[in-house]
């Protein structure tokens, strides 16, 4: 029995008679779109490479999580830390908000279940936990964590709050009253070195930005530092790769002399509603693990994806191997803050997405050379 | 393929040549010429050009986490950036991967390394590298923050341990060479400590900034490993501790080589009412009298650029000079480091002084083999001011013009208008290409000797010299003609120079065991696979000395 690996409007067809397909698509595209992008640095190479050739917009899909924290970066700077550095070195941490327990697992894990074991003040004291929220995100129940009750909605102007301490300015008693921002206060620069944990995604440009102002006049005084976490950490290794490639973190366009990078302009949701610029997406999707909910698609699509199911609805799609799982491949690693190799677990006859994509590519100069 | 660049001057110091001669190429390779020398495949006419081997720079911020964390946070400065794209800040600057390559070839380098590379961070590194086209690219990796070496030194492991340490390191992270920066500095920042000298300890270890550097300097000697290890002295940037750490490190290497990074941040001194003074001079005749001793500049520009570092404590302290003001500080394992943007301006002081320590510097150390040509890119300035600097140090009226645009208070504070010495072209070719290959133990290049590597640069002499260095005439690279009248023709890929010393099995094992337990990582993250960069030919191996 064979299996299907390239369909057109739905039906088995050579990856040949796909790859024409989706040429003669983007043949006749005023404006495409190159999205999704989960896939390895490989295939991530590939697709801008694609993009630059079409003159395609380029965005990430889980962008929208990763932006709040790019945006407060660059706009007033940021402090961060490496995970594995707090796991040795942090021994007070702050959990911000209500979801970066779950965003965040992995790293607050990782925090709860080890102890500080360098610096002076740090090794070998109890890593003492609170959480900032409407509920407790690290260790309910545990002695070593405490609650600040504290509703979404407040949480920036708490921090405010506790900056405006930090600084020795008056401030507003606020939602929490002045003893509870002398507590957060105290938490915060009683430690060694404080490590304090959100989801920017949560918090929004302001609110992160917030953060790191907090950071900013902790450090005036003691250390502290950030691990920011996301829902979609490729998304994260995107940004950084478009970065270098094309000197923006995703959300750009190749489609005039110079990139162009436009937040609102470029982002996924906009131009796959079609309420953007774009008329034909390419839409990648090949990483481990579940995809997110996606943004609802108005627009003609070429799929990539390692999800057979996900291919009815393309106009063409072609079935690929799963990077790190089927293949060799680099991904981003939120536990390492950078890129990781990872080697194939299984043995697959699939091609990756850079085959495809490359082939792609070779097949539009292909059509260029016989147009001309 | 036989290529001959015909009737060119050519300038091949390591060579001893300085004359009008054909330069013959084949598959790749410098050759001797032919007995027919009409034989020749395909001709450059290079009549009345300066033939050099393509440009080396030993120090240049190009790849990395650090770097690109600086694209990040300063999207402003990009060029498509601009609702209406001009002259940009740094519109010129090569931003992108793509950007950096291309530049460099049309200004003649051929090999640039990549001098802050964190363990951590090499894959990084290394996939910016292998997406940066045209030139060869090396990297130094960065210890001496890092709790695995200073445990070591605490406790006593000997020497050949920590060199097993060191050359696991190399190995696994693809590097030419070991840099260690503001050593102990980092670490003693996270313990919240916010002066560190060359004596000073780090907390919680027991180890001093001038252990650190004496163990790094033996094991780089022991192992074979070319490059002297690559140092970041303590202090950069502080007038009076700046100069005393560095005096210090150079009285520190006793014989032994090293190599100091960017030094105009150290020459200055608390002089004068505004405690900011050249100290030029006096590090000049340090540099001069210690011949075991090698040195970059570090040279300072004038306008808008982006400091890039893993000096932790040095970016913390100067985030408040940000300009514009925001900054972002890392907290990583060892070094961790700072992205602070910068604005040079000719009309301040400090500034202004700035750029002339790194002058006198260039002028006053006498050796240049032993002084290499560096912005420390972008820190000092951005490398695409590198013609300006070569008129600068070719042409002295070019220095006076430029001195005349200073703050009079500031031209009271140099020695630089009583120096009259202009950088021939010999010393030119001395300073960027036969002695970086020396430095480097990249033996293949930096001369045009039968056997080299065909990078080769051709350059229009005038008496601009900014424009004779700004766009090659003709860039060879491996033989392939790459750049003509200073634009690229061809875009290829090349490699990146690494040493490949036999980590130790035990300390392999040991090693494994360590990031497991003690970050929860895995050892193979901070390896460097072959395969994983997506290059046929990724890497070129340089020996390390018996």
């Amino acid at each position: 029995m064979t299996v299907d690996t390239a369909w057109i409007d739905g039906q088995p067809a050579t990856r040949e008679d796909a790859l024409q397909a989706a040429a003669d698509l983007l043949g006749e595209s005023r404006q495409p779109f190159v999205g999704g992008l989960r896939t390895d640095v490989a295939g991530l190479r590939s697709a801008l490479s694609l993009a630059r050739r079409i003159g395609a917009v380029v965005d990430h899909s889980g962008s929208a999580a990763i932006y709040p924290f790019i945006v407060a970066a660059r706009e007033s700077g940021a402090f961060l830390a490496a995970p594995a550095e707090m796991r040795r070195r942090a021994d007070r941490v702050l959990i911000v908000g209500d979801t970066a327990a779950e965003t965040g697992a992995a790293v607050i894990g990782m925090l709860t279940e080890t102890a500080p074991d360098l610096g002076v003040r740090t090794r070998g004291a109890e890593r003492l936990f609170m959480s900032l929220g409407s509920r407790n995100a690290a260790s309910p129940g545990s002695l070593k964590t405490r609650h600040v009750d504290c509703a979404g909605g407040e949480i920036a102007d708490v921090l405010g709050m506790v900056r405006a301490k930090l600084a020795g300015r008056r401030a507003t008693e606020g939602a929490l009253g002045e003893e509870t921002i002398t507590t957060i206060t105290s938490f915060l620069t009683e430690a060694g070195f404080c490590c304090i944990v959100f989801s920017p995604a949560e918090f929004g440009e302001l609110g992160t930005e917030q953060i790191f102002g907090l950071l900013a006049g902790l450090n005036e005084t003691t250390r502290a530092s950030a691990l920011p976490v996301f829902s979609e950490a490729d998304a994260m290794g995107a940004a950084l790769q478009t970065t270098w490639t094309a000197g923006f973190p995703l959300r750009l366009s190749f489609g005039r002399s110079t990139t162009e990078h436009d937040a609102a302009l470029n982002a996924s949701e906009r131009q796959l509603s079609g309420d953007g610029e774009a008329d034909l997406a390419i839409l990648v999707d090949a990483i481990a693990g579940a995809s997110p909910a996606k943004s609802p698609t108005a627009i003609p699509t070429i799929m990539i994806t390692a999800d057979p199911a996900s291919a009815g609805t393309a106009r063409v799609a072609f079935l690929v191997a799963t990077a790190g799982r089927d293949h060799d491949g680099v991904l981003y690693d939120p536990r390492f803050g950078s890129f990781v190799a990872k080697a194939a677990q299984t043995k697959s006859e699939l091609p990756s997405v850079a085959e495809i994509l490359d082939a792609l590519t070779e097949q539009l100069g292909e059509r260029a050379r016989n147009a001309a | 393929m036989l290529t001959r660049l015909s009737g060119g001057h050519v300038v091949d110091p390591a060579n001893g040549r300085d004359e009008v001669a054909d330069l013959f190429v084949k598959d790749g390779l410098v050759v001797d010429p032919p007995a027919n020398a009409q034989a020749a495949d395909e001709t450059i006419d290079c009549t009345g050009l300066v033939v050099m081997a393509g440009a080396i720079d030993i120090h240049s911020h190009i790849a990395g986490g650090h770097v690109n964390t600086a694209r990040l946070l300063l999207p402003e400065w990009h060029r498509a950036f601009q609702a209406r794209p001009g002259e940009t800040a740094l519109s010129k600057v090569g931003w992108t991967t793509e950007e950096t390559g291309l530049l460099y070839a049309e200004m003649g380098f051929t090999t640039v390394v990549e001098p802050a590379m964190a363990p951590s961070s090499a894959l990084h590194a290394h996939l910016e590298l292998a997406d940066t086209p045209i030139i060869d690219k090396a990297t130094l990796v960065v210890l001496g923050n890092d709790d695995m070496l200073m445990s070591m030194i605490r406790e006593g492991e000997s020497e050949s341990a920590i060199a097993d340490y060191v050359a696991w390191t190399v190995s696994a992270s693809r590097a030419l060479g070991v840099k260690c920066i503001n050593a102990g500095g980092s670490a003693a920042f996270k313990e919240n400590v916010r002066r560190f000298d060359f004596d000073d300890v780090v907390p919680d270890y027991g180890v001093s900034s001038r252990q650190i550097v004496k163990t790094l300097q033996t094991a780089v000697t022991s192992l074979g490993i070319p490059h002297p290890l690559h140092v970041h002295c303590n202090n950069l940037g502080v007038p009076g501790a700046s100069s005393d750490s560095i005096e210090a490190t150079i009285r520190a290497a006793e014989g032994a080589p090293l190599h100091l990074a960017h030094i105009q941040f150290y020459g200055y001194g608390t002089e004068g009412k505004r405690r900011f003074s050249s100290r030029g001079q006096k590090l000049a005749e340090l540099v001069n009298a210690t011949p075991e001793i090698t040195v970059d500049i570090g040279q300072v520009m004038f306008g808008q650029t982006v400091t890039i570092s893993s000096d932790e404590l040095r970016q913390f302290a100067g985030r408040g000079q940000a300009s514009p003001r925001k900054s972002i500080i890392f907290d990583h394992e060892a070094n961790g480091g700072g992205v602070v943007p910068m604005n040079y301006k000719q009309k301040s002081y400090f500034n202004a002084l700035q750029w002339a320590i790194g002058l006198e510097l260039f002028l006053l150390i006498e050796d240049p083999s032993r002084v290499f040509f560096t912005t420390d890119h972008p820190n000092g300035a951005p490398f695409t001011t590198y013609p300006d600097i070569f008129a600068l140090l070719m042409d002295r009226s070019v220095r006076a013009k430029w001195l005349d645009a200073l703050p009079k208070s500031v031209v009271k504070m140099t020695s630089l208008p009583q120096i009259e010495r202009e950088y021939t072209l010999n010393e030119i070719a001395t300073m960027t290409r036969a002695s970086p290959a020396r430095l480097l133990g990249t033996t293949d290049r930096g001369h045009l000797g039968a056997g080299a590597v065909a990078d080769v640069a051709v350059y229009r002499p005038g008496d601009d010299k900014a424009t004779m260095f700004g766009k090659a005439a003709y860039v060879l690279k491996d033989g392939e003609l790459v750049v003509k009248d200073g634009q690229v023709v061809k875009r290829k890929f090349g490699r990146a120079l690494t040493l490949r010393p036999e980590p130790d099995k035990a300390m392999k094992t040991r090693l494994d065991r360590y990031f497991d337990d003690k970050y929860g990582l895995s050892a193979r993250w901070f390896e460097v696979p072959h395969g994983a960069l997506g290059r046929e030919d990724p890497f070129k191996v340089v020996p390390c000395r018996a």
